[in-house]
């Protein structure tokens, strides 16, 4: 049964940012803010990037503003000035990002304005921008969310969430069902994903752990993983991928949400997530850790891998 | 482009026959095709290029830095730098690889007869010139004065080694060879200093002369403005582009300057035409 | 000529096809996507959903081998592929968006050098084109010239009628070969009239005065308010119907290998990289640009063509929501 998502509150959560963004860049307390605005289609919204209060009025928060912006502050993105402060709007699961980059020293808290907003979900990749959010729209990944207040940010519109539904968890079920799937059966099912992938790279281009100024497959000397398109190749990069954000991936989904094949890429991400978990006792959140799992060692390590 | 075949991509092999080390990381490979018919078929006009695989790393674009008066055989000159170059280096005498072409347009000889020729070249840039030199040396009666103005950062950076003092040494040709501040060693005879400075102390004459200019986008950029000050018109001013190339013939999209392609409507191009681009290469 | 067809008589006629061991591309579920792939059965299509690639991989593959080496000493041995392999394919259930792109294609891919990897599968292959009954607000085939019925690039054109099944049209020798081979199956037009077409809601583009335009403005700060969000991916290049970049890559060992042909874009970062580390377009914003260019200005003033047919999948799929619409309905209100 289709249920209703409540977003009512997300017409006050844009006059709040509006009003926070006008003051802080009139004030001089940040360079720039990288918020959303709306689009040409109905009901879209789009990343931009206003350095003049005048520009304020244009930022909005809708169930379409989907995109995790942190990705433009990282050095991979050369084109967005990274002079003084910046503001950024995030959501709980782009901020679990920021936190992740700062832990892994690519970003300095000081350096950032949070503007955190409370959110109630957004609309899944297939769904067209003017839909109404509901359990049937919504993206997968809001189902299982445990941050729709992001903590920590310097200003966060003092607007309640309204309850929302209790929406199942269709990761979890996914995994679950995966996991019990003989090795062989598994490898058909991700092979028949994979057979889509056309190596577009979105996965990799909006990915905020993704920073590295040339990646190791962009590499020819020597070409650690093939460019072709086809399964071989497409295996190695995506596993590469995984391998590459394992304990560090913090679980926006934006992979998944921009792959124009809906391969199900976040499905490996919180399967490594989970590994994590069980491994290393990590998890992404809100507190910024700059002893990842996988950059450090200790003695209590599991090592039952070594046979 | 391969004899035999429809297959506008399948190369043509060829034997390494002679292999010159210009410089610690710059080779010239002498090449002579395999195939009895292309051997005896294949022409080309200066400043025409080809694709020459190492099979296994890939292609890489150079000019065909040999004369097309040298029959027999085709030549070019690269340095080592990428994964297909460095590849091409590690290749020995009696190694086969792939040429495919030629690709672009060239320059136009004949309407440089009865000219004065200035060649001005930096570097490695100095073979996208040389197959013209040889050109005109081969016809040389058909041509006035002939300048070569060519400098490199230091001594062991200049190519052709050989071929200069073979410059130097004819009656015919006026040679003034440059190292950069600082690049010559205690026998060097030549001059010292860039080659734009060079170029104007030698100040050769812009009456009925064509330049031809070739060297690193920071040469080129000081190298016109000195013709200009001599006098050459930029319809008399001849230089050669290259860009990131894969196809090397006008379907891949990649080696655009605006809506030039630089495989097609190139590699040749007069000062001219250069400027009309967008400054995009 | 123009003929009926009933649903069931052209599921006939596409498993007849099959039957006779010819590919039959259509829009096909692939794991939960719509794309336009082989099918085995006429049951498989789905002529509900615009597949999400363009349908171009029938003439210009995502990868194909070109050649395939071998090294034996200091010997090797090239094997060339035989054009007169790629197989007979009937293309079929093609909007007037894809359609469109393929006469446009044939320019640059017989471009002086004959690519025979495309000209040949575009000889062996017979488009079956279907209009368009829905829109949604990222089409935009009507604002660069095309329409929801427009032929283009159709041997075959099929037009869905109220009372059922399609009023076809035969746009070439292709077209009305299958038809003549076909006849019990294709009927005299009937008198029901078509299905009311899509109306893609977007202004007209002058795509001249776009070209005007982008002629002089090479150098513009509009380019980096545009493209600045672009994350450099390949995503809007490989569904579009027109974008036709490729790359060129040996794969294998020095022992053995294949030359292979894969789709490029020129999103990357990568694509004018020159080894000594040079870039000509070395921020998104000037990669962006050659885009918009390139389809709407270098195409046109190379071959007389736009590069651009208004699908909208760009729109529709890029991570950032650039609107190659919006961005020229920009250009329009420019000046």
């Amino acid at each position: 049964m289709t249920q209703p998502i409540d977003t009512s509150i997300y017409a006050d959560v844009t006059e709040a940012i509006r009003s926070e963004a006008a003051r802080v860049l009139t004030e001089g307390q940040v360079s720039a803010v990288v918020g959303y605005a709306a689009a040409r289609r109905k009901g879209s919204a789009q990343p931009i990037v206003i350095s003049d209060a005048a520009d304020a009025g244009k930022l909005v928060f809708t169930a379409a503003c989907v995109n995790n912006l942190a990705v433009y502050l990282t050095k991979a993105k050369k084109e967005i000035p990274k002079k003084g402060k910046i503001g950024i709007v995030v959501k709980g699961c782009d901020l679990k990002a920021l936190v992740g980059l700062m832990g892994e020293s690519q970003l300095k808290r000081e350096e950032l304005y949070l503007i955190g907003v409370p959110c109630a979900g957004v609309l899944a990749s297939t769904i067209q921008p003017n839909t109404e959010l509901t359990s049937d729209t919504i993206a997968p990944k809001c189902r299982e969310c445990d941050a729709h207040l992001p903590v920590g940010c310097d200003f966060v519109p003092g607007i309640a969430l309204r309850i929302q539904p209790q929406l199942e968890e269709k990761y979890s079920a996914e995994i679950a069902r995966l996991e019990a799937m003989p090795p062989g059966e598994r490898w058909a099912f991700w092979k028949e994903q994979f057979s889509k992938c056309i190596k577009c790279y979105a996965c990799r281009q909006v990915c905020p752990f993704c920073f590295c100024e040339q990646c190791l497959c962009d590499r020819n000397k020597p070409q650690m993983v093939e460019t072709t398109p086809r399964p071989a190749g497409n295996f190695a990069w995506h596993i590469v991928r995984a391998m590459h954000l394992a304990g560090r991936c913090a679980g926006c989904a934006e992979c998944e949400r921009v792959c124009p094949m809906d391969i199900p890429l976040n499905l490996l991400n919180r399967k490594m997530a989970r590994e994590l978990k069980e491994l290393f006792g990590h998890e992404a959140g809100f507190e910024v850790n700059d002893k990842g799992p996988l950059t450090t060692f200790t003695e209590k390590d599991d090592q039952s891998f070594i046979k | 482009m391969c004899e035999h075949s429809k297959n506008i991509y399948l190369p043509n092999l060829a034997t390494i026959d002679a292999i010159v080390e210009e410089t610690p990381d710059v080779r010239t490979l002498r090449l002579v095709f395999q195939d009895e018919q292309v051997r005896d078929n294949f022409s080309f006009r200066a400043g025409q290029f080809a694709e020459y695989s190492a099979f296994g790393a890939g292609e890489s674009t150079f000019c065909i830095a040999s004369s097309p008066t040298r029959e027999g055989y085709i030549e070019c000159c690269f340095r080592a730098s990428g994964r297909v170059t460095e590849a091409l280096r590690g290749l020995e005498v009696g190694d086969t690889l792939g040429v495919r072409g030629p690709y672009g347009n060239s320059f136009p000889i004949e309407d440089f007869f009865g000219k004065n020729l200035v060649f001005v070249a930096g570097g490695i840039a100095l073979p996208p010139l040389r197959t013209v030199i040889w050109n005109c040396l081969d016809l040389r009666e058909k041509f006035g004065d002939i300048t070569i103005v060519y400098g490199a950062k230091t001594e062991a950076d200049l190519v052709y080694k050989h071929e200069l003092k073979e410059w130097q040494q004819r009656g015919d040709v006026k040679l003034v060879k440059t190292v950069d501040p600082g690049g010559n060693g205690p026998e060097w005879d030549g001059k010292v200093g860039f080659v734009p400075t060079i170029l104007e102390e030698a100040a050769p004459s812009a009456e009925n002369s064509i330049a031809l200019v070739c060297g690193p986008p920071i040469m080129i950029k000081f190298t016109l403005p000195v013709l200009e000050r001599l006098g050459f018109s930029d319809d008399a001013i001849y230089t050669t582009l290259e860009n990131r190339m894969k196809c090397g013939l006008g379907k891949c999209g990649r080696c655009n300057v605006g809506n030039v392609y630089v495989c097609k409507d190139g590699p040749v191009f007069t000062a001219k035409q250069v400027k009309a681009m967008p400054q995009e290469f | 000529m123009q003929k009926y067809i009933s649903e069931q008589n052209f599921n006939a006629l596409l498993d007849s096809l099959i039957k006779a061991g010819k590919r039959v591309v259509a829009p096909r579920m692939n794991a939960g996507t719509p794309l336009y792939e082989p099918i085995t059965a006429s049951g498989e299509m789905v002529m509900d959903q615009l597949p999400r690639r363009s349908g171009k991989e029938a003439f210009f593959p995502l990868c194909e081998d070109i050649m395939s080496y071998e090294k034996e000493g200091q010997k090797i041995e090239l094997k060339d592929i035989d054009p007169a392999r790629f197989p007979e394919t009937v293309l079929v259930g093609v909007r007037p968006c894809d359609a469109a792109a393929i006469p446009v294609l044939d320019a640059v891919f017989s471009w002086d050098y004959k690519d025979e990897f495309f000209l040949e599968r575009r000889n062996k292959t017979t488009v079956i084109g279907l209009a368009c009954t829905r829109a949604d607000d990222a089409c935009f085939c009507t604002a660069v010239g095309l329409s929801p019925a427009d032929p283009k690039g159709a041997d075959l054109f099929l037009t869905p009628l109220a009372g059922g099944g399609y009023g076809c049209v035969t746009y070439s020798d292709k077209g009305e070969a299958l038809v003549n081979a076909n006849t019990e199956l294709f009927k005299e037009p009937n008198d029901s009239g078509a299905l009311p077409l899509a109306e893609p809601q977007s202004e007209t583009f002058d795509l001249k005065r776009v070209k005007a335009w982008l002629d002089e403005h090479f150098e513009d700060p509009s380019w980096d308010s545009i493209a600045t969000r672009c994350v450099g991916c390949g995503a809007c290049a490989f569904v579009c119907p027109a974008c036709h970049c490729f790359d060129i890559v040996d794969e294998g060992t020095e022992k053995a290998g294949k030359r292979r042909k894969n789709w490029d874009a020129c999103g990357f970062w990568k694509f004018t990289h020159h080894a000594s580390g040079h870039n000509p377009r070395d921020l998104q914003p000037k990669r962006y640009r050659n885009r918009i260019m390139h389809k709407f200005k270098y195409y046109d003033d190379k071959f007389g063509q736009t590069l651009c047919t208004g699908c909208g999948r760009c729109i529709r799929l890029c991570p950032v929501g650039i609107d190659i619409a919006a961005v020229l309905e920009a250009i329009m209100k420019d000046e």
